[in-house]
């Protein structure tokens, strides 16, 4: 069979231990002792020796903060070997913090190295809108961080302005931490009668940071949809 | 296709392309800044031993013009023609470097790129920009290197001296090698070839067939595959890499097995765990656990210490080898469910944050609307305050005081809508500020008008200036269900967002356009449309057959043009 027209699309050595194969996919090179965290559902090819645990015992009890409760989305993958994960074709960013530290919202983590700080933040105010059991995941330290959006995404300086940044909470991807976060509503007395602007939640950010915002309003969790 | 190359990939020309007459670009640049882009021809030592290999300004050709200098043209800022079939044989290495003339420093550069041009088309492209360098004077781009066969490299490493320095790294005397290596590796982080503990390397470590076993790389060589006392190793055939002592830095690199290695070294081994006897010493990072000596620059990057086997391996380490009383496989724990993995498992840091979301940055402001990237624009309502209509529930990101309130159609629009399907669901954002807008990640593309008009589908609009009139309007023709088509037609000055699924096709109005009615997106409004039933037939033959039936014909002046997404609604 000739493979010259796919030869191109074989993932390159890896020079990182997180990587992007085309930006939907991110390879990560697995090796024994440096697990992973990563979307229960989101493999879709691995090369060696991994093994994955769903829902693992360090989840479960970051879990019992879950706002929903129905389970963590997140397993853990260990093993020596090539690991492939992807979102139903979101685009990837890999990240690599060097005692940085980010919030990301939860259906937008891929995966990240398992040795890093990580807890799960509870959005203030914005949970029991968003119907998708908004949860966020505050993560921190040395290591690396694979994140998706919905498009290519966009990073907007808070400290820019002395405005506040309003984001649509169906499309943040991330923030760093030191924001100051609010939720906002923008009810009006129309609103009751049907006549919303259509946005009424909003998340407000002040304070000096950026904001990760994806071109798209799905925020639906695709790989748990799955189920 | 050209295959887009990381720092520290590697490739054979021969997965490139078939060609050996090459075309290379470069392009670096900065404010302020000039660059001399040359190519050293190296020997098999590393060194310039043959003057007439330099190519650069001086000196734009070889003697049999294997390597010409071409100079600036197609948006490169230097260009080489390289004949691979023609360099002679004592050219082992071309590498192409970049080094600032006059003052600056090499973080100042824009995003740049080395590129190989193989028969009119670009093959491999290796892209970096300034935020991946720092006071660095001068870079090494990529080599073309022959291992067996000839190969490229995406080095990108700054190098701190100039040219000057460069030249006297490539070829100084061996009484000059101590310094002249030290500002690379320092510069560069590059192979470690000291073992951490200094001194002397654990004998252990190196080949005993090593030349010398003083030299300082053995690390380089298979940990486990050269026991310490193989007394077979004295007829080993001596690898490349066998540490030459005149080798500055980077020879190693090329002679690693053409996997990716990387640039910033790797904390150490990942290995399948050595056999106890076997002294830790040069891998001293702890492996396992945290992020270990991410800035040991001793951590040996390039050694491959358990060869794939799908012959990367360097040859005396292969399992197979006679004589090898260990083989290196049989090191692994008994068991190893996955040898094959050369566990060379590069974990060092990359860019940081802040160099990785860069490229997602904002773009600057100064229009009123500003498209940030294919799929999110933005909008600058300013001082003028003029609202904006958009979609609802488009507004992804605003900063600024900004007012969302509802857009009704009133009575009448109302009733239009319903009846006709082109009903927009709108609301006004007033104020000051910047509202960023996309939708489900539909491509969007915004169209100014200035007094013209252009037809849309409703259900593409994303988002206009408030200033624009809007109508529904109405296709006639035969053949139609319902008997009519109808569109929204914006007419008067500013600026309109409409969003396509997928990449549309902007195609001129010629006498002969035609478009799928469920495909179509906009189209300028001083075409006519004419519906076009060139029907046969098997029109009624079966239902669900071709489908084609309602076409959409396209007249007017040249200048018209229709939009078509990809996409049938």
């Amino acid at each position: 069979m000739n493979q010259q027209q796919m030869s191109g699309y074989a993932p390159t050595p890896p020079a990182a231990r997180m990587e992007n194969h085309g930006n939907a996919m991110v390879k990560i090179a697995m090796q024994s002792g440096q697990d992973v965290f990563a979307r229960t559902g989101s493999m879709v090819a691995y090369e060696g020796f991994v093994q994955y645990e769903p829902n693992p015992p360090a989840v479960r009890q970051m879990a019992s903060q879950w706002l929903t409760g129905e389970g963590a989305p997140l397993m853990k993958c260990s093993g020596d070997g090539l690991l492939f994960l992807a979102d139903y074709g979101a685009d990837v960013v890999c990240i690599n913090l060097n005692g940085e530290s980010l919030s990301v919202n939860g259906t937008n983590i891929l995966a990240f190295d398992a040795h890093l700080q990580w807890g799960v933040q509870r959005v203030k105010g914005m949970a029991k809108f968003a119907g998708q059991g908004l949860f966020n995941v505050g993560i921190s330290g040395t290591g690396w961080v694979a994140l998706t959006s919905r498009g290519t995404p966009i990073v907007v300086d808070c400290g820019r302005g002395e405005d506040e940044t309003y984001v649509d909470p169906d499309a943040l991807v991330a923030w760093s931490t030191n924001l100051k976060m609010k939720g906002k509503r923008s009810f009006k007395a129309s609103s009751m009668i049907g006549r919303g602007s259509g946005e009424a939640y909003q998340l407000g950010f002040s304070g000096q940071g950026f904001v990760v915002v994806q071109p798209s309003e799905d925020s639906t969790d695709r790989l748990r949809a799955r189920g | 296709m050209a295959r887009e190359f990381q720092r520290g990939h590697k490739a054979k020309i021969s997965d490139l392309t078939a060609g050996t007459d090459l075309y290379v670009g470069v392009q670096i640049a900065g404010p302020g800044l000039t660059f001399d882009i040359s190519c050293f021809g190296l020997d098999a030592n590393e060194r310039l031993s043959d003057d007439r290999y330099f190519i650069f300004f001086n000196q734009p050709k070889s003697p049999e013009e294997s390597i010409q200098q071409l100079g600036a043209q197609a948006g490169d800022t230097e260009s080489f023609r390289v004949t691979l079939d023609s360099i002679p044989a004592h050219i082992q290495k071309l590498s192409f470097t970049a080094a600032l003339d006059g003052a600056g420093q090499v973080s100042q550069i824009g995003p740049g790129y080395i590129r190989i041009v193989a028969g009119g088309e670009e093959v491999a492209r290796y892209s970096f920009n300034g935020s991946e360098f720092s006071t660095e004077r001068a870079v090494m781009l990529g080599d073309f290197y022959l291992k067996d066969v000839w190969r490229f490299a995406a080095v990108g490493q700054g190098f701190d001296g100039g040219l000057e320095a460069l030249l006297k790294n490539f070829g100084g005397e061996v009484a000059e090698e101590a310094e002249a290596a030290a500002p690379p590796a320092a510069a560069q982080a590059a192979p470690g070839f000291a073992p951490p503990a200094g001194g002397a390397p654990a004998p252990s470590f190196g080949a005993p067939a090593a030349p010398a076993p003083q030299q300082p790389a053995p690390d380089f060589g298979p940990p486990q595959g050269a026991p310490p006392a193989a007394p077979q190793a004295p007829q080993q055939p001596v690898a490349p890499q066998a540490p030459q002592p005149q080798q500055p830095t980077a020879p190693q690199v090329h002679n690693a097995p053409t996997i990716a290695a990387p640039m910033a070294p790797p904390p150490g081994p990942v290995a399948p765990p050595g056999p106890p006897g076997q002294p830790q010493a040069p891998y001293g990072q702890p492996a396992p656990g945290g992020f270990p000596g991410q800035q040991a620059p001793q951590a040996p990057p390039y050694g491959q210490p358990a060869p794939a086997p799908g012959g990367y391996g360097a040859p005396q380490m292969q399992p197979g080898q006679p004589g090898q009383p260990q083989a290196p496989y049989g090191q692994q724990p008994p068991g190893a469910p996955y040898p094959g993995q050369a566990p060379a498992v590069p974990q060092g840091g990359g860019p940081g944050l802040g160099a990785v979301l860069e490229k997602y940055k904002e773009a600057p402001t100064g229009q009123r609307w500003t498209p940030q990237n294919p799929k999110l624009v933005r909008v600058d309502l300013g001082v003028d305050g003029q609202p904006v209509l958009a979609k609802q529930g488009s507004m992804v990101l605003y900063q600024g005081k900004v007012d969302f309130s509802y857009k009704g159609a009133g009575f009448r629009g109302r009733l239009t809508g319903n009846a006709t399907g082109q009903e927009m669901q709108l609301m006004r954002c007033a104020g000051q500020g910047q509202v960023f807008f996309a939708e489900n990640s539909a491509h969007l593309h915004p169209i100014e008008l200035q007094g013209d008009a252009i037809c849309v589908s409703a259900e593409s609009v994303l988002a206009f200036d408030e200033s624009l009139q809007h109508e529904v309007r109405r296709i006639e023709g035969h053949g139609i269900p319902g008997g009519a088509l109808f569109t929204m037609q914006f007419q008067g000055t500013g600026t309109i967002i409409v969003k396509t699924q997928g990449t549309p096709v902007v195609l001129p109005v010629t006498p002969t356009t035609f478009a799928d009615a469920n495909a179509i997106v906009a189209w300028s409004a001083a075409s006519q449309v004419i519906i076009s039933s060139q029907v046969s037939v098997r029109r009624h033959a079966y239902p669900g057959h071709s489908g084609e039936t309602v076409n959409l014909q396209f007249r007017g002046a040249p200048g018209n043009f229709i939009v078509v997404q990809p996409y049938e609604v």
